[in-house]
């Protein structure tokens, strides 16, 4: 059932504690969205997933890979109860997109000079066997090249293939970062932000690209747009310095008090937050109430 | 690159033969058949090569003509091409680690010195186990593995580090290296000097031979003293021909297979890596072996070129082998001719040459002092401008400086022109040469 878990995942820097025991699990084919305020370890928490970072104590483990595709759209696939774990704590971040675990990023981080295709073509490439081949034209690998030219149709960049990455716009930019992600053929697909900075007009199409990505896969996004995220989410995982204070489907998370008071604070007209996240609840409350007016917080550390 | 004559496709007749052997990677032109498929995507490589083939000949010829003093003056004799050759491979394994994964391989310098001084030591019969007969082909063999296993000890290490720390710490290890061949007696009977080819005491200094080893009639000797000489019906080749064309045969090998490695999956990943290593990283590669195996493929490439530089001259020392001024050239020729061009910095260090004899102080390849002396009657070199003659300002100002100039250059170019002059090309072209001459002369785009 469960593809990905981590237990007492913590992470310190210095006397800072970002991430704070967190025991998560992530279903197969769900889409679980990260969110809390600024500072609240979301970012830091897909480091540790991926490998990027080390933490400090906790676990991270996968589930063991189904290779026949398909039986992750519904999460419970045949084996589902018994599949076995892989251990990733350690892993660096090639390992861990082996596994697996791929991500995308908050600020864009593509390939600049490559051509829109190759960026998505190498991601394709990192997942088979031929990547020390160093005697053959790389042109008659095809099934990279047909495999990339898939991803970039269904992120919406099929017309853009031959342009440098650096060229594209910034919305293009973000697809171009689901894409690149999603031709590594992820079992989890870690989504952090994929609408940072992206104008009102394009957002509708990265929410349509979540939605569909998340049929075939499973799904952890970090967003800060409240109405995408009670829209598309299955369930919600709510962090407060490095804490998890609320984890449930949309509905529940959003009356929770505790969520209210650290988040949502603004949420309600009349509320005058007292807490220390004072700027934060003030975005959420713009964004929660006219989110389609106002390009998505761009550029915010985790 | 002068391409001309694009010969178009006149050839619409083909046989369905030739359909089914094609390549279905080609998108263009599939009933054509696959060598003249393989000549159109390669007509700059080719017309390159048969540019440079043809060079000794047009060199020879123009200085039999009526403007043989302005030749003598513009174009670098044929020893000095063969330098450009030899340096030219060199600066290209330099551009194959540096330009294609951005890693700066500061001490390249000592994988050339591997690969010259295992040529000469080994003629000298200085290194153990190894006959000083050994033919020179498996030497420059030798001298590539030495050079793999010194790139993966080096490598190991110094790809912990990046950017400018990588640059600092392979500097380091070949300084090293220099300094331990400089002080190091058995070497050289002056090891500040440098070995020369003297063979083993009491036997015959060795020649060496580019072709097949053990088969005499497939192989021909470099070296201007030492080289074959060899008469073709009406052509007459000088040692030094000789000498330029086979170590042209094994440049023009290796940047083969270089090529080859560069349009591969695994050239690809390098590419990624200098893009965004990061993000590599993060789609799955364990960068650290791909740098790593790159840097031991480059470090090959450039102890064959170090091979060949002691073949041809006989002799190497630790200042023009070893030293960091070495890879400082090669990274010179890099940037002028394109960085991650890989056939770039041979052009680069074509222009460095030219320059360099056209300014030079000797005048022995030609060059501007000597044609001015020939053609500038005496009253106007000794014409007197504020204390300064023609003649002292050219001694002045231009003689023996051709590194100022190239300096100057290397600072346009790095301002004006970064991608260097392949790199500018390929830039108007959208596109590599290659490809843009291929599809031009398939009457495409």
């Amino acid at each position: 059932m469960a593809v990905l878990r981590t237990e007492g995942l913590t992470k310190q820097f210095g006397g800072l504690t970002a991430v704070d025991d967190v025991d998560f699990e992530l279903a197969g084919g769900e889409l679980c969205s990260l969110i809390g305020p600024n500072g609240a370890g979301k970012t830091t928490f897909f480091d540790l997933l991926t490998g990027a970072l080390d933490p400090t104590a906790g676990t991270v483990e996968v589930a063991v890979r189904e290779d026949t595709d398909g039986e992750r759209a519904d999460g419970g696939s045949a084996t589902g109860g018994s599949v076995g774990w892989i251990d990733i704590t350690d892993a660096p971040p090639h390992a861990t997109a082996q596994q697996g675990l791929h991500r995308s990023y908050q600020v864009t981080n593509v390939f600049p000079t490559s051509t829109v295709l190759e960026n998505v073509r190498i991601a394709a490439q990192a997942h088979g066997d031929d990547s020390f081949r160093a005697w053959r034209n790389v042109n008659g690998f095809e099934s990279y090249l047909a495999e990339a030219r898939q991803v970039l149709e269904r992120v919406g960049l099929g017309g853009k293939a031959d342009a440098p990455a650096e060229t594209l716009s910034h919305g293009e930019k973000r697809q171009l970062e689901v894409g690149i992600a999603l031709a590594g053929d992820p079992e989890v697909l870690l989504l952090d932000e994929p609408n940072a900075g992206v104008s009102s007009e394009s957002v509708d199409d990265i929410i349509a690209l979540i939605e569909d990505v998340a049929t075939d896969h499973a799904v952890l996004l970090v967003e800060h747009n409240m109405d995408i995220v009670m829209n598309v989410s299955d369930r919600i995982v709510v962090l407060n310095r490095g804490e998890v204070i609320a984890d449930g489907p949309p509905d529940a998370v959003r009356d929770d008090p505790a969520v209210q008071e650290a988040y949502l604070g603004g949420y309600e007209p009349g509320d005058v937050g007292d807490d220390t996240d004072a700027e934060d609840p003030g975005d959420a409350t713009e964004e929660g109430d006219a989110a389609t007016d106002d390009p998505a917080g761009g550029g915010e550390p985790g | 690159m002068a391409i001309s004559d694009p010969n178009p496709a006149d050839e619409a007749a083909a046989t369905p033969e030739d359909a089914v052997e094609s390549d279905p990677t080609a998108v263009a032109t599939p009933d054509t058949a696959w060598w003249r498929r393989y000549l159109e995507e390669h007509v700059a490589h080719v017309a390159v090569i048969a540019l440079l083939a043809a060079y000794p000949l047009l060199h020879g010829a123009l200085l039999a003509s009526p403007v043989a003093s302005e030749a003598r003056m513009l174009l670098p004799n044929v020893e000095t091409m063969t330098a450009v050759l030899y340096f030219g491979l060199f600066a290209m394994s330099f551009d194959f680690i540096s330009g294609y994964t951005g890693y700066l391989s500061f001490g390249h310098a000592v994988f050339y010195g591997t690969g010259a001084y295992v040529v000469i030591l080994a003629a000298n019969g200085k290194l153990p186990l190894v006959p000083h007969t050994t033919p020179f082909m498996l030497l420059l063999l030798l001298g590539g593995v030495f050079a793999v296993l010194l790139a993966l000890g080096i490598g190991v290490v110094s790809f912990r580090l990046t950017g400018v720390y990588f640059a600092m710490i392979t500097l380091g290890f070949s300084q090293v290296a220099y300094v331990l061949v400089r002080d190091w007696g058995y070497l050289a009977s002056s090891p500040r000097d440098g070995p020369f080819v003297v063979g083993p005491e009491g036997a015959m200094a060795p020649v060496f031979s580019v072709g097949v080893p053990f088969v005499d009639s497939l192989a021909l000797d470099i070296g201007v003293l030492t080289g074959d000489s060899v008469v073709l019906g009406p052509l007459s080749l000088g040692t030094t021909e000789v000498s330029f064309y086979m170590v042209g045969i094994v440049v023009l090998v290796c940047y083969l297979l270089l090529q080859r490695v560069i349009h591969s999956p695994f050239g690809r990943v390098l590419i990624a890596i200098r893009e965004n290593e990061e993000r590599a990283r993060a789609v799955g590669y364990d960068t650290f072996r791909y740098k790593l195996i790159a840097f031991a493929i480059s470090g090959f490439f450039a102890a064959i070129a170090g091979g060949l530089f002691a073949g041809f001259r006989r002799s190497a020392s630790p200042d023009n082998a070893f030293f960091f001024l070495v890879t400082g050239d090669a990274l010179l020729a890099s940037i002028i001719g394109g960085f991650g061009t890989l056939a770039g910095p041979l052009y680069g260090r074509l222009l460095d040459e030219t320059i360099r004899e056209f300014l030079s102080k000797e005048g022995t390849g030609g060059g501007l002092l000597p044609y001015l002396r020939e053609v500038l009657p005496e009253s106007i070199l000794t014409v007197d401008i504020a204390g300064l003659t023609v003649q002292g300002a050219i001694e002045t100002f231009l003689n023996g400086h051709g590194s100022l100039y190239l300096g100057l250059l290397f600072i346009g170019f790095v301002l004006f022109v970064p991608g260097g002059v392949l790199g500018y090309v390929r830039e108007r072209l959208g596109g590599t040469v290659a490809q843009r001459v291929a599809s031009r002369i398939r009457g495409g785009d």
